[in-house]
């Protein structure tokens, strides 16, 4: 039987063909977890046949036969079997890390460098990406093609609320979507856009795709392309978003501290974990000034090295971005139509670098989270600060469990953030800082000219 | 007679200065039976006043029923078709009047159908259906606007899956049928505002592969949707760009009969996909030119027709004013009871969606059919047909049913999960499987399996989806 396992498996110029059932040797180094698809060069290329890959049996008892479907469950049985001291002892070999490849050929993983280091790992990406979706939610009707996502989708399946930005709360996606389409929310919007001072949105491709730096798991990315989608640039996408920053900012603050105070806010509310992670592109989405640019750059390497999944470690953007200080301070200011003139000449090198960035930094998978925020920040006339208010209640929710926000919550932290707009800092948190230099105008004194037009977009048409 | 009695904005109630029933019990121009003599008490909007006068019941004896219970107006409306179409004038008359004592569109369910049939009655006595129907769909227009209509289609989708079961299905169908395509190309036909179509995009924006380019052409005939058309538009422009979707749009306005649409004025190109959507607008279609507008589908070459109707016979029935009458009732009745279980009690939406339907209810049975053609008046006949019915037409014309996969029906059913109770879905309807015929039932079973799927209501089917393929 080992025999023809081994026969299945393909051998491959880097390793050399491996008895899939070997077994993961316990290694006494604690494990060193990699990025996702950047394997340990040291490591050994297995490819295992999708018959092999998929069989619920990979580990077989060398007496009896029995097939197993952990090595664990293996060790277990043999144990049964009264074995001599000497063959109870595996065959060890050198601890040797095993990575994956894909079987299918087309798939970007089917290269031994871009190899995953789980077994279990290899076997949901191909199921995933390449197999039959056998299970469906019943709610809504959803496939999946790995039990373990289905399972977990049922769980959350029609406990989601979307929040539209005129206010309304909606139980169902579908209703949820028609009605976004059709939302005076939306309409107002790009009518604000249209009015606004053009900018180049370029820019802010490039900032988004540098801020968002790895990619997302698909559960993310579905959610949020679904929402989000990357699409062609237009002008006045900067102008949208700024608005919208202006208008999630601030209900007429005077003073730049706020804004900083504003975050430090948001950060101790309850559901920060989801605030912070809009924070993100929110910040980013503006022209910055060189001091700025150093903070997207800071974003840029927190977020790198995060776990994407684990969306609670964005909090540790805001608590550095705090520190960072000034950057943050001098973002608004991109904000108010007014002072746009002089954030552009000072953020043109940077911009213009950031840009770079992000054609190097442009992942191919279009529906990734990256993706699609980032174009959105600076693409889509349509989203705006108000939609932001608006994500922090559905999207937060989209994310999924780890936030474990409700709407409530999110909502209500944004009409704290609204107050909190309205009464200026006691006390700085931020340094002053020379290169944020002559931005000590109102940043958001724009945002109250703004605010006039806000509430009747959250009046929606309710 | 007044026909100004109409115009009011208030609805079709009567004006009392027709019957002028004073509490002498004299009836002015009226000849009533001898037992009318006895005194009515005012108009009023609950059952329980009826009955405390001593009610029609006393006075119409035991063919009309108690008024308190259910399916007065049933009766009494039948009858006076009945005697409409006998020409029988005292009965005429004096069941209009109790109809009118009994009516109101603001009480229940019989008092609403009796109010909305009892203008349809009487503008059939007296010949006046045309100008009724004129006046009533230009009371509407004035208070249309986008706003409102938005409001009315959006709450309606929330709370019934009436109109969402068809967008579903067919959505469902044409991204399927143009699966893997580059250039998509939907002719939407239809009464739905393109509330359909958000979730299109949403779906082509979230598919694994490109997302394709979309142009959808959209062909207005109800003069009520052009002047909502152009704000449409925009919201549909938008919202494509929000989800990411190359997106064209273009209204097809001034057309007055839809078979005369051709792939130059639709602008249909070679290298694009058609899909052609058509909901609830075949039946607008006048019945002569029906058969010419499923061929003229069948000239666009599309990949895919998806046709959405309401399950009611208002066609083989239209010389047949009774027959035609009680359909009518049948199905309004069931329209009327979904409404009020479906919305809250003092909903407005329900009370427009109420006055949408006595005008089709006076369209269809107090207008002449000559009289709508001479007139020009476009596709606004309202003449519904079965999903039977249809489907036969569909297969005269050289389309095969395409049938809807599994996934669409799951689809379909977990989109009915998410409303109240009591709905279903269904293949085929109830009284095509205890049709008498068995031979021919055994022989069209398999025919009518692929035809399409059946909204049901407590039962009964209400809407019927189909997809076609030439």
């Amino acid at each position: 039987m080992l025999e023809k396992m081994a026969e299945e498996t393909i051998s491959i110029p880097n390793g050399f063909v491996q008895n899939p059932v070997g077994g993961s040797n316990p290694s006494v180094a604690k494990k060193k977890r990699n990025l996702p698809g950047t394997p340990d060069p040291e490591a050994e290329v297995i490819a295992l046949s999708p018959k092999t890959l998929m069989a619920t049996n990979r580990f077989l008892c060398e007496i009896c036969g029995k097939g197993f479907q952990r090595d664990q469950n293996l060790q277990l049985h043999r144990r049964g079997h009264n074995l001599p001291w000497k063959l109870k002892q595996r065959t060890s070999k050198e601890a040797r890390k095993r990575v994956y490849v894909c079987p299918e050929k087309t798939c970007v993983h089917h290269h031994p460098s871009r190899a995953l280091g789980d077994l279990t790992g290899i076997k949901k990406h191909f199921c995933r990406k390449h197999g039959e979706k056998k299970w469906k939610c019943e709610k809504c009707s959803k496939r999946y093609a790995v039990q373990s996502d289905w399972k977990a989708h049922s769980k959350t399946c029609g406990t989601k609320e979307y929040k539209c930005d005129c206010g309304t709360i909606f139980s169902r996606r579908d209703s949820f979507i028609t009605h976004r389409a059709f939302c005076d929310a939306l309409a107002e919007e790009t009518a604000r856009v249209t009015a606004a001072s053009n900018m180049n949105n370029l820019a802010h491709s490039g900032l988004n795709y540098h801020l968002m730096g790895t990619p997302l798991g698909p559960t993310m990315a579905q959610h949020f392309s679904s929402i989000f989608k990357p699409i062609s640039s237009s002008d006045e996408i900067l102008d949208q978003t700024r608005r919208g920053l202006s208008r999630w900012m601030g209900q007429g603050s005077q003073a730049h501290e706020t804004i900083g105070n504003t975050l430090q806010e948001i950060h101790q509310l309850g559901s920060v974990n989801s605030v912070p992670l809009y924070e993100g592109p929110l910040v980013s989405c503006s022209n910055p000034p060189p001091s700025d640019y150093q903070l997207n750059w800071v974003f840029g390497d927190k977020l790198s090295s995060a776990n994407v999944e684990a969306l609670s470690s964005t909090s540790l953007l805001l608590s550095d971005v705090k520190e960072a200080g000034t950057p943050l301070v001098s973002v608004p200011s991109l904000y108010s139509s007014q002072h746009y003139h002089q954030a552009t000449s000072a953020s043109m090198s940077a911009t213009a670098l950031l840009q770079k960035a992000a054609q190097i930094g442009v992942t191919s998978t279009d529906s990734s989270f990256l993706g699609s925020l980032g174009l959105k920040c600076s693409n889509n006339q349509v989203q705006d600060g108000d939609k932001y208010c608006g994500l922090y209640g559905s999207n937060s929710n989209t994310i999924g469990n780890a936030l474990g926000s409700d709407v409530e919550n999110s909502g209500s932290d944004i009409t704290t953030l609204n107050q909190l707009q309205m009464y200026p800092a006691k006390h700085r948190h931020l340094q002053s800082d020379d290169s944020s230099g002559g931005q000590t105008r109102d940043f958001l004194g724009v945002g109250v000219q703004a605010i006039s037009c806000h509430p009747s977009s959250f009046n929606g048409w309710i | 007679m007044d026909i100004t009695l109409f115009t009011s904005s208030k609805g079709p109630q009567f004006s009392h200065t027709f019957f002028s029933p004073n509490n002498n019990g004299d009836h002015i121009a009226l000849d009533m039976h001898s037992n009318a003599n006895q005194q009515h008490s005012h108009t009023s909007t609950s059952r329980s006043s009826v009955d405390s006068a001593g009610g029609v019941a006393g006075c119409a004896g035991e063919p009309y029923g108690d008024t308190t219970g259910n399916k007065w107006a049933s009766k009494l409306l039948k009858e006076c078709a009945r005697a409409i179409s006998d020409k029988d004038s005292s009965k005429i008359h004096h069941l209009l009047w109790m109809l009118n004592e009994l009516a109101s569109p603001y009480g229940d369910c019989d008092q609403k159908l009796a109010s909305y049939f009892l203008q349809a009655l009487f503008c059939k006595a007296t010949e006046s259906g045309q100008r009724c129907y004129k006046t009533l769909t230009s009371v509407a227009e004035k208070s249309h606007s986008f706003d409102s209509a938005r409001k009315l289609i959006l709450k309606f989708q929330e709370v019934s899956p009436w109109t969402t079961f068809g967008h579903v299905a067919s959505n469902g169908a044409i991204l399927e049928a143009l699966e893997g395509e580059t250039k998509l190309h939907i002719i939407d036909i239809s009464n739905t505002l393109c509330t359909q179509w958000p979730t299109l995009l949403e779906a082509l924006a979230t598919r694994n592969d490109e997302t394709p380019h979309l142009k959808l052409t959209v062909v207005v005939t109800a003069s009520l949707v052009r002047s909502v058309m152009k704000e449409i538009g925009q919201r549909m422009e938008k919202f494509a760009r929000l989800m990411g979707v190359p997106f064209e749009f273009n209204v097809i306005s001034g057309i007055n009969h839809i078979g005369e649409l051709t792939k130059e004025t639709l602008g249909v190109k070679d290298d694009e996909s058609i899909a052609v959507n058509c909901i609830g607008a075949m039946r607008r279609v006048t019945i002569e030119e029906r058969e010419r507008v499923i061929q003229m589908f069948y000239s666009l070459g599309a990949k895919i027709v998806t046709i959405v109707e309401e399950e009611a016979d208002f066609t083989s029935t239209r010389y047949d004013f009774v027959k035609c009458f009680e359909e009518c009732l049948r199905f309004y009745t069931l329209y009327f009871e979904m409404l009020e279980e479906s919305f809250t009690a003092t909903s407005n939406e329900r009370l427009m969606l109420e006055r949408e339907c006595s005008r089709s209810i006076v369209r269809v049975l107090a207008c002449e059919e000559d009289e709508i053609s001479a007139n020009n008046y476009g596709e606004e006949c309202e003449r519904r047909e079965r999903g039977r019915q249809w489907s036969d037409k569909f297969k005269a014309n050289n389309f095969s049913p395409s049938g809807f996969s599994d996934d669409v029906v799951d689809d379909v059913k977990a989109l009915l999960k998410r409303y109240k109770a009591g709905w279903a879905l269904e293949t085929l309807p109830q009284e095509q499987q205890q049709g008498g015929d068995n031979i021919n039932n055994n022989n069209n079973n398999n025919h009518h399996e692929n035809a399409g799927i059946y909204l049901t209501w407590k039962e009964e089917p209400v809407v019927w989806a189909s997809a076609w393929k030439p």
